[in-house]
């Protein structure tokens, strides 16, 4: 899991691939390179059950010009020179044949054994897999298959993850917005009027207040989210304004003569 | 029927929840259309083959429409008091009365002929696809017709591409239709939402010409044919078995207004669905994960079949909605994550 996160970070993966110190991999890893350009997949079941599979896919997403590239790199390399040159014709004609393959990916899920960290799951680590899965086929679709289907389904990974990991930040980051704007407005209104903190919560305006503060720190985030917000706004309407218009031009049409 | 979601999660929709004597129904068009035909002409109903040229509305309450059309080549003209136009999308009698324009999407099909063993596969099965690469706001499909599928997508705001998403589709189901031979190719505009004006004088426009698509599923065989008879049915009510002339208040009263208070809300609803889970993939990954739930399937099946927003369990309702946020928010998440890896 490390490794592949390493080939994120760097914006260059190709000076990677080469300085990559097991040298044994780097001729599996062009091989794989190859496979999605070719649609014979020969060394294909073979390749994903090796180490440098994992690594591979999650480099085969970014660059198409290093298929260009592998070939000449192979072809030397004894069985799988037919691939070589098979890849380069394979290279012209566009048919992507391409599957997702990780060494913790069976079956159509995430073998989640292979997740363990100080003898339970590391679910931030499933989450990052699931999400170069995903990011993975959107830029190779794959084919649906009758015999290997996708049971994977994001409510496995329980609730707590979810809210441990994403949540919790953000609920900090408002919170402590909201808690600067009550302390500030209270001291404002307190030095402006004279009311209290506890008298200002008993009065009606205050209490408004209060309401628009906290409403406004948790729909406005962002400066976008106002234009988001008015769009939502039109975009609900917009549907029964379309029905509603053969009801708008009632009078004016049966005014006129038929 | 299978609905797959963009990362491949297949999730089977109706196989345990469908009772026994529910199906989701296939059709072929040319069939239904001939048989339809039929019927009427069988109940009384007087078929002209011709094209329809054009309509001529008159200036007065009293004189009749002209229909001007063409049968055998020759041309000729019909007078009648009401006309219920039913010309579907590209409606000639909409465009006579100035009815108004509506926004289509375009529903792109290929009927492709498989081998044995592939069709056994769609035999009572349909699939329905969706993701970012077969359609960017609508879904794509395997339909089986008898003995070949029809492979298709749609969409409302990439129409040049229709073809790139086409061949998507063709990509996603490449393992089972390879080997097929596409027999036909057909496309279509189907409305999205009612024209502007559905009723002017005395005409009336029923089904894809009124604009009666739902979203969302974009289901308008079964409202075509509702509309229609519900038109037919007003028109003989208004008019007392044809003793009297019909006017425009008495379209708009028995036909309209029923037909709005009867499924302007189903149209909303599934509006809403579109707008909820169409958007973006982390949205149909949300939608194809809730689908997988027994409740959803249950409620879906029952608005579906019986074209009636369901009643359900509240408290059923309630663990439904929680459960549809929450995949909202994990996708959403998912999706952000997705991002945050490109940047």
């Amino acid at each position: 899991m490390s490794i592949s996160m390493s080939f994120f970070s760097p914006p260059t993966p190709t000076h990677l691939l080469i300085s990559f110190s097991s040298k044994p991999h780097f001729t599996d890893k062009t091989i794989f390179f190859l496979r999605p350009a070719n649609p014979l997949l020969l060394s294909a079941p073979k390749v994903s059950t090796d180490n440098g599979a994992g690594i591979s896919a999650a480099i085969e997403e970014p660059k198409a010009e290093q298929k260009v590239a592998e070939p000449a790199g192979s072809a030397p390399e004894g069985e799988k020179s037919s691939l070589g040159s098979n890849g380069a014709v394979a290279d012209a004609g566009v048919k992507l044949e391409s599957k997702f393959v990780d060494p913790r990916w069976i079956g159509g899920t995430w073998d989640l054994t292979q997740f363990q960290k100080d003898g339970s799951t590391d679910w931030d680590a499933v989450i990052d897999a699931e999400v170069r899965r995903r990011k993975w086929l959107e830029g190779n679709p794959e084919s649906s298959s009758n015999d290997d289907p996708v049971v994977f389904d994001t409510s496995i990974i329980p609730w707590w993850a979810w809210i441990k990991r994403f949540h919790l930040p953000e609920a900090e980051r408002l919170n402590g917005r909201a808690a600067m704007i009550g302390f500030f407005m209270a001291y404002v209104v307190d030095s402006l009027t004279g009311v209290g903190l506890v008298d200002q919560m008993n009065n009606f305006f205050c209490k408004t207040l209060l309401f628009i503060a906290v409403a406004g720190v948790l729909l406005i985030r962002k400066n976008e989210d106002i234009e988001t917000l008015k769009k939502l706004l039109d975009e609900t309407t917009f549907y029964d304004k379309q029905w509603q218009a053969t009801w708008q031009d009632e009078t004016p049409s049966s005014s006129t003569a038929e | 029927m299978k609905i797959i979601s963009p990362s491949n999660l297949t999730v089977d929709f109706g196989s345990k929840t469908l009772k026994p004597h529910e199906s989701i129904p296939m059709l072929r068009r040319e069939v239904l259309d001939s048989f339809l035909r039929f019927r009427a002409q069988s109940s009384g109903a007087h078929l002209i083959p011709a094209l329809v040229t054009h309509l001529e509305v008159p200036s007065s309450s009293t004189e009749p429409y002209i229909i001007h059309h063409t049968s055998n080549n020759t041309k000729r003209t019909l007078a009648v008091d009401v006309i219920i136009g039913a010309d579907g999308a590209n409606s000639r009698v909409a465009k006579s009365i100035k009815a108004g324009n509506y926004t289509c999407a375009i529903a792109f099909q290929e009927r492709i002929r498989l081998p044995e063993e592939k069709m056994e596969y769609y035999q009572n099965l349909a699939e329905m696809y969706v993701g970012n690469d077969v359609s960017p706001d609508f879904y794509a499909w395997v339909f089986p017709k008898c003995d070949h599928v029809a492979v298709g997508t749609g969409t409302v705001c990439a129409k040049p591409d229709i073809k790139a998403y086409q061949r998507g589709i063709r990509e996603r189901v490449s393992h089972k239709i390879n080997g097929g031979k596409v027999i036909k190719v057909e496309a279509h505009p189907i409305p999205e939402h009612p024209r502007p004006t559905r009723v002017r004088g005395r005409v009336a426009l029923v089904g894809d010409a009124a604009g009666y698509v739902t979203k969302c599923s974009g289901e308008g065989i079964y409202f075509a044919a509702k509309s229609g008879r519900m038109c037919g049915e007003a028109i003989v009510k208004a008019s007392e078995g044809g003793e009297k002339m019909v006017s425009e208040e008495d379209l708009k009263r028995e036909y309209l207004r029923e037909w709005d208070s009867k499924f302007m809300k189903t149209f909303r609803f599934l509006d809403l669905l579109q707008r909820v889970f169409y958007g973006s993939n982390a949205a149909r990954e949300a939608l194809v994960e809730l689908c997988g739930d027994e409740y959803v399937q249950r409620m879906t099946f029952d608005s579906y079949l019986y074209k009636k927003l369901a009643n359900g369990d509240r408290w059923e309702d309630v663990k439904m909605v929680l459960n549809t946020i929450g995949s909202l928010v994990r996708c959403k998440i998912v999706e952000r994550e997705m991002e945050a890896l490109k940047v």
